[in-house]
């Protein structure tokens, strides 16, 4: 934990629901100095019991109860409660007391077309829309079925993705030193997990059936590689979503706006009529999607893709599971909750996104990009492997003992993957004759946790 | 429940208690005396024990409410009894039970001493003696807190179960910041107090001794004569300081953070100057004799009303002697305590407070049977929780306390000698009237009783849960379940690897 050490942030979240709980989880974590205020006393005392943690309750955006938890010293305020309003009123009225930066969470579609004019009139440091969010992830995924997680870099110019080796497939059985043979080192592995524990991927390593394998790839290469690996790079021509919630929408409006047949099955007919006025091009339906026979009339056993989005983590699960049973659909799970999480990740649900890690990502990724020096900047953060395995992309700003320097002569801390850098729009796979420059983009990939700067990454012991 | 959590906290706690041995070491240095080997022996042991229980710490660190508090308990308890050693190993207190009892009073700032003749003790022991009421009137615990990285937020379990007061809160986000805040405020006290003694030309020794004292609250004096035989001008800082020591730390942080107004309107504080005036004064207009002089009766009786109410148990005159309406507002004030969140201990000023209003909310529902009033503090409503727990904390109290005074009622004394024996160590105070008076001490009562009062100290200094969870039979009786969960986990593997 390299950044825990130096300068914590003074951090005020207001709102301790899902997106709230994992914040303060990984803010803290990271050392920094969190204080929560929420309306429920209730949530602010499990909250305060469980992490280390200073908890008000009452209204966040009230001026005498932002003095009384410390805005004057606070150097980051987000605002994650239930409503959008309260959160923007919430980022103001903090923003009037005190220079600080200000995160709110905006959900609304109607406010979504209108976020960068909230932003810049209201002064704040960021919006965050979760559900946006979480449909873009759903979309990377979809457009690549044969990976279980796709996440981008060098704003959506290469990519890290999961798969999972089948038996009797390429990879069962073959060391990535043999493989990278094979294929010329078209293929840069960056992580595997096997029964529990993560690493870092090494010469040496001998895949096996089971293993989860990520490789990192620029994106007009990604879906030659996965031919490389023997896995189908076909596209989904239809989609079925159970479910109308807002990411549910900014899904069937990017795939259906990509000319995909999107059908969603909604129960409450209100949302229903709304939906079919925003989406002319898709199937609305209403009904319960947890009826066998409803999903069976609607094509299931058919479908390319089948994404449940309810609001229930239990039906979402349950869904996948009877999918998965089936048909041969690419399944996408939804889980909202922290809850049993080794339960859940034991049922084999494939494919699963968690909106709340999502949002947390981009946030602790800013905190931590405030905290480090000059020298570099964090642009991007992502949790792999249940977020025991960062991925980051630093760019290098300054001069500094890692530039300029073969990498063969660097001495690298355990468990660090210098996996790609982005020169002048071109992409390289370093080798141990390549040096890092000023203005490089570099995506690392680690099992340690807190690196702020890209000077983290030495061993300097 | 978290065995290996609460065995790594008791290590840290012996590896804190080894290290502040180390200061009577030193001492022994200064002054010449054999005592020293016995307290670097008893600071070997302690850190051997540390090594044995906290090897490795352990891969969940998450406790809770029940483990914070076991965890406690078992560090007060395992803290006097390693505290006791050196008195043992020197021969300066020959019986064990005796001992213990000193160290017990020691750590939990009571006070009240089984020797007739301090004065007789080494300097080395004096010392360690002032030194263990330092140590427990902030808490080994809130310092372990501030000086070990344990991460997770459970910890504030741990300082929930130490620190007095109906509700314990952090000052800052991070509790090791707030441990080392408290601990900061502490010591710069205490250094403030040496300086005012020293200017007053107080000899080293006791000036460090008798800060200690005053710092902790805890009132072992390391003269027969208590404090009498000190100068007005040292008399009068002592009293200062005592007070100033059962102020709420709250107050003083705020000060710091220079949130004056916030700092002067807690109520509790406010309650906690206006009963020491009216007491002082009162007492100082029943006490008052024309051979003695104004000054020196008011003195004598703010220091005495200072000394009872932050239950230290400094004493400049035998307060014994005094008429009773004086002796029945000493009483009072032993049970009422002072600040919540400060080093004193008794019932506190704010549970009081809460109780009070509470009583008048009663009385009003026989007005208005159906009317709802929330009660407030510092303008905050209190949640219904802590009006509950104030509620039957005082019960428990009066419980332990009426149980306590039976056993000890056995002995043959007095009314007043068994009750005030009682109320004296429950509450942290010391010296109590009749033959536990200033003049008098607790050596020549049975062994039986001492046990008693030692409980009652403990129970008083860590308000009664902690103490309490530890009879509760499913603390050690849980143990029989998690062996049984192990073996049928063992079977399972087994089977599978068949």
């Amino acid at each position: 934990m390299k950044i825990a050490s130096k300068n914590p942030l003074n951090i005020i979240i207001v709102g301790c629901g899902n997106v709230g709980t994992t914040l303060v989880a990984e803010l803290s974590k990271e050392g920094n100095n969190v204080t929560v205020i929420d309306r429920d006393e209730e949530a602010v005392s499990t909250i305060t019991g469980t992490y280390d943690v200073m908890g008000f309750h009452g209204n966040g955006a009230s001026y005498g109860l932002l003095k009384e938890a410390g805005i004057d010293d606070t150097d980051l305020f987000i605002a994650v409660t239930e409503s959008d309003e309260m959160n923007l009123l919430c980022c103001t009225v903090a923003g009037r007391i005190k220079e600080c930066s200000t995160i709110a969470r905006v959900r609304d579609p109607e406010y979504s077309r209108e976020l960068n004019y909230l932003q810049e009139r209201l002064g704040l440091t960021m919006i965050i829309n979760p559900e946006f969010e979480t449909a873009s992830e759903m979309l990377k995924i979809l457009s690549m079925p044969a990976a279980l997680e796709v996440n981008t870099f060098f704003k959506g110019f290469a990519e890290i993705v999961k798969i999972k080796v089948e038996p009797k497939s390429l990879l069962d059985g073959i060391t990535i030193l043999d493989f990278s043979k094979k294929t010329k080192g078209a293929v840069l592995f960056a992580a595997i997990e096997r029964d529990d524990t993560v690493s870092i991927a090494r010469g040496d390593f001998r895949f096996r059936e089971g293993d989860i394998v990520s490789f990192v790839a620029p994106r007009r290469g990604t879906k030659e590689r996965l031919k490389l690996l023997g896995l189908p790079d076909d596209t989904i021509h239809d989609c079925l979503i159970v479910g109308g919630s807002e990411s549910a929408f900014y899904l069937a409006k990017s795939l259906s706006a990509s000319g995909i047949k999107v059908t969603i099955i909604e129960k409450d007919e209100k949302r229903c009529n709304e939906l079919s006025s925003l989406l002319p091009d898709c199937i609305i339906i209403n009904a319960d999607g947890s009826d066998e026979n409803i999903l069976r009339e609607e094509g299931l056993l058919s479908t390319d893709a089948f994404v449940p989005q309810t609001g229930m983590d239990e039906e979402n699960i349950i869904l996948t599971l009877h999918a998965k049973r089936f048909s041969e659909a690419k399944v996408v799970t939804k889980i909202n909750r922290a809850f049993f999480s080794d339960v859940v990740k034991s049922l084999d649900l494939g494919s699963v996104i968690f909106p709340r890690i999502i949002t947390s990502e981009a946030i602790v990724a800013y905190a931590r990009a405030r905290r480090a020096s000059k020298d570099s900047n964090i642009e991007s953060l992502y949790h792999l492997y249940g977020g025991r395995v960062e991925a980051i992309e630093f760019l290098i700003r300054n001069e500094s003992r890692i530039t300029n320097v073969p990498l063969k002569d660097l001495r690298l801390d355990n468990g660090v993957l210098i996996a790609l850098i982005e020169r002048d729009g071109d992409y390289i796979f370093p080798g141990g004759n390549d040096c890092l420059l000023v203005n490089d983009s570099v995506m690392i990939v680690t099992t340690n946790f807190g690196y702020g700067d890209i000077l983290d990454i030495l061993d300097e012991e | 429940m978290n065995r290996k959590m609460i065995s790594y906290i008791l290590g840290m706690v012996c590896r804190a208690e080894g290290l502040l041995l180390l200061l009577p070491c030193l001492a022994s240095l200064y002054f010449r005396e054999h005592e020293g080997y016995h307290y670097l022996l008893t600071a070997g042991i302690a850190l051997f024990i540390s090594l044995i229980l906290a090897r490795k710490k352990p891969d969940n660190t998450m406790i809770f409410l029940r483990e914070g508090c076991i965890a406690t308990a078992l560090s007060w308890i395992v803290m006097s009894l390693i505290g006791c050693l050196p008195f043992v190993m020197t021969g300066e207190i020959t019986n064990f039970v005796d001992a213990l009892f000193e160290t017990i009073s020691g750590f939990t700032t009571t006070g009240g001493s089984i020797l007739s003749d301090v004065e007789a003790l080494s300097k080395t022991s004096l010392l360690w003696r002032s030194f263990t009421h330092w140590i427990g009137g902030m808490g080994v615990l809130v310092f372990v807190l501030a000086v070990v990285p344990l991460s997770g937020g459970s910890n504030i379990n741990l300082m929930r179960a130490e620190s007095p007061g109906p509700s314990v809160g952090k000052l800052v986000p991070k509790l090791s910041d707030t441990a080392k805040i408290l601990y900061f405020i502490y010591f710069l006290m205490t250094i403030a107090e040496m300086i005012f003694l020293a200017i007053g030309h107080m000899p080293a020794f006791d000036n460090i001794c008798i800060s200690f004292g005053t710092a902790g609250t805890g009132g072992f004096a390391i003269l027969n004569t208590g404090l009498a035989t000190y100068t007005p001008y040292q008399q009068w800082v002592v009293t200062i300081f005592m007070i100033l020591f059962g102020v709420n730390f709250n107050f003083y942080h705020f000060l710091l953070i220079r949130r004056f107004k916030k700092a002067f309107m807690m109520s509790e504080v406010r309650t906690y100057f206006i009963v020491i005036i009216l007491s002082g004064l009162v007492i100082a207009i029943n006490t008052y004799n024309t051979a003695e002089g104004v000054s020196a009766t008011i003195r004598n009786s703010f220091f005495t009303v200072g000394s009872i109410i932050t239950t230290t148990g400094y004493s400049t005159v035998d307060f014994n002697l005094w008429p009773s309406l004086s002796k029945v507002i000493l009483v009072f004030l032993m049970f009422s305590g002072a600040c919540a969140g400060s080093t004193g201990g008794g019932i506190k000023i704010s549970r009081l407070r809460i109780l009070t209003k509470s009583v008048f909310r009663e009385v009003n529902k026989y007005y208005h049977p159906r009317s709802v009033k929330k009660i407030k503090e510092d303008g905050e409503v209190l949640d219904e929780e802590t009006v509950r727990s104030v509620g039957v904390y005082m019960c428990t109290f009066a419980v332990i306390f009426a149980i306590s005074l039976f056993i000890v009622s056995f002995e043959g004394r007095s009314f007043e000698t068994n009750f005030t024996a009682v109320a004296a160590c429950i509450n942290n105070i010391g010296p109590g009237l009749s033959d536990v008076g200033p003049t008098g001490n607790f050596g020549s009562f049975s062994i039986p009783s001492k046990i008693v009062l030692m409980i009652d100290m403990l129970a008083g200094r860590l308000e009664l849960y902690p103490l309490i969870l530890l009879l509760n039979p499913s603390v050690y009786i849980d143990r029989a379940g998690e062996v049984r969960a192990h073996f049928r986990k063992r079977r399972r593997l087994h089977k599978q690897d068949r």
